[in-house]
């Protein structure tokens, strides 16, 4: 996540720039997958690779997976590793976003 | 805009309520009464003096509330019990 | 238009339009109900037009309610739990508070 602007897709670029990073992705049905976010795209559709289920006890059926394509309308929360982050990018990046889309 | 006096759009009814005591219901029931702010075209809310009401009973007060627009169910004028959605509207329009 | 909605505030923003209110809460701690009885705390770090957020340190709040098969009470049962950065999907989203300004 190198540029501030990003045409409406913010979050896209911030998934981008944490590709090889370890996420866990929980989604609506509770379900929460580990694993290293392989790509993203601009659905915010998510691969990805060398996963585990946090909870494997309450849902065993996946634990023969390896790798996975998580539909983005899904998704409920993403833990991020929060050193990754930068969050002075992040918040002028909103800010830059919410003029953009002003001007429209 | 045409002049009939029952012609008005839903947004000028939207434009007239700014700044008015509101209540917004959400598809799940839950009420919301205070001042409304802004909205935009996606229905999305900005209220102030917000209270939130689940079953009659207040549960909740907020200073600025945002509430996304595909949760609402109407924005109403009225303060009484009665269901009578938009009636206000009609008496403004004189 | 609305006495709010000309204030000036510190960010030199009105709120002339309803994501204004969220705009103007970045980098502060705002509370997210979302669907599903789930409630979140935290610091705004980002958002955009379909709500979907950023927050750091977020406290999150589920209420459980459950009806006791004896006395048909309902038990309502609120579970927490905290995460450092935490991306929240905007399509859950129902209401979003921003910090009280005075």
């Amino acid at each position: 996540m190198s540029r501030i602007s990003h045409n409406g897709q913010l979050f896209f670029s911030f998934f981008k720039s944490l590709v090889g990073k370890e996420i866990i992705v929980e989604l609506k049905s509770d379900l929460c997958i580990k694993g290293t976010l392989h790509s993203v795209d601009q659905y915010l559709n998510i691969k990805l690779k060398d996963i585990s289920v946090v909870d494997s006890e309450k849902f065993p059926h996946m634990i023969s997976v390896q790798n996975c394509f998580i539909r983005g309308s899904v998704v409920r929360y993403v833990q991020l590793p929060s050193a990754e982050v930068d969050i002075q990018l992040l918040q002028d990046s909103a800010r830059v976003e919410a003029r953009e889309l002003k001007k429209k | 805009m045409s002049a009939g006096a029952h012609s008005k759009s839903p947004s000028d009814f939207l434009k007239l309520v700014l700044g008015r005591p509101v209540i917004v219901k959400l598809n799940s029931g839950v009420v919301y009464k205070g001042i409304l702010a802004c909205l935009d075209g996606y229905m999305n809310i900005a209220m102030e003096q917000t209270e939130e009401y689940v079953n009659d009973q207040l549960i909740h007060k907020y200073g600025d509330a945002f509430i996304r627009g595909n949760n609402v169910l109407y924005i109403s004028t009225q303060t009484s019990k009665k269901k009578k959605l938009l009636v206000e509207f009609r008496h403004h329009r004189q | 238009m609305s006495d709010e909605g000309q204030k000036n505030n510190q960010d030199g923003g009105m709120v002339e339009e309803p994501l204004d209110l969220v705009r103007l809460s970045l980098d502060e701690n705002i509370y997210v109900k979302l669907k599903g009885d789930r409630e979140l705390y935290g610091k705004l770090h980002a958002y955009d037009q379909h709500l979907n957020m950023v927050l750091g340190n977020v406290e999150e709040t589920v209420t459980l309610r459950e009806i006791d098969e004896e006395t048909y009470e309902e038990i309502v049962k609120k579970e927490k739990r905290k995460m450092e950065m935490l991306f929240v999907r905007g399509d859950a989203v129902i209401l979003i508070s921003p910090p009280v300004r005075i």
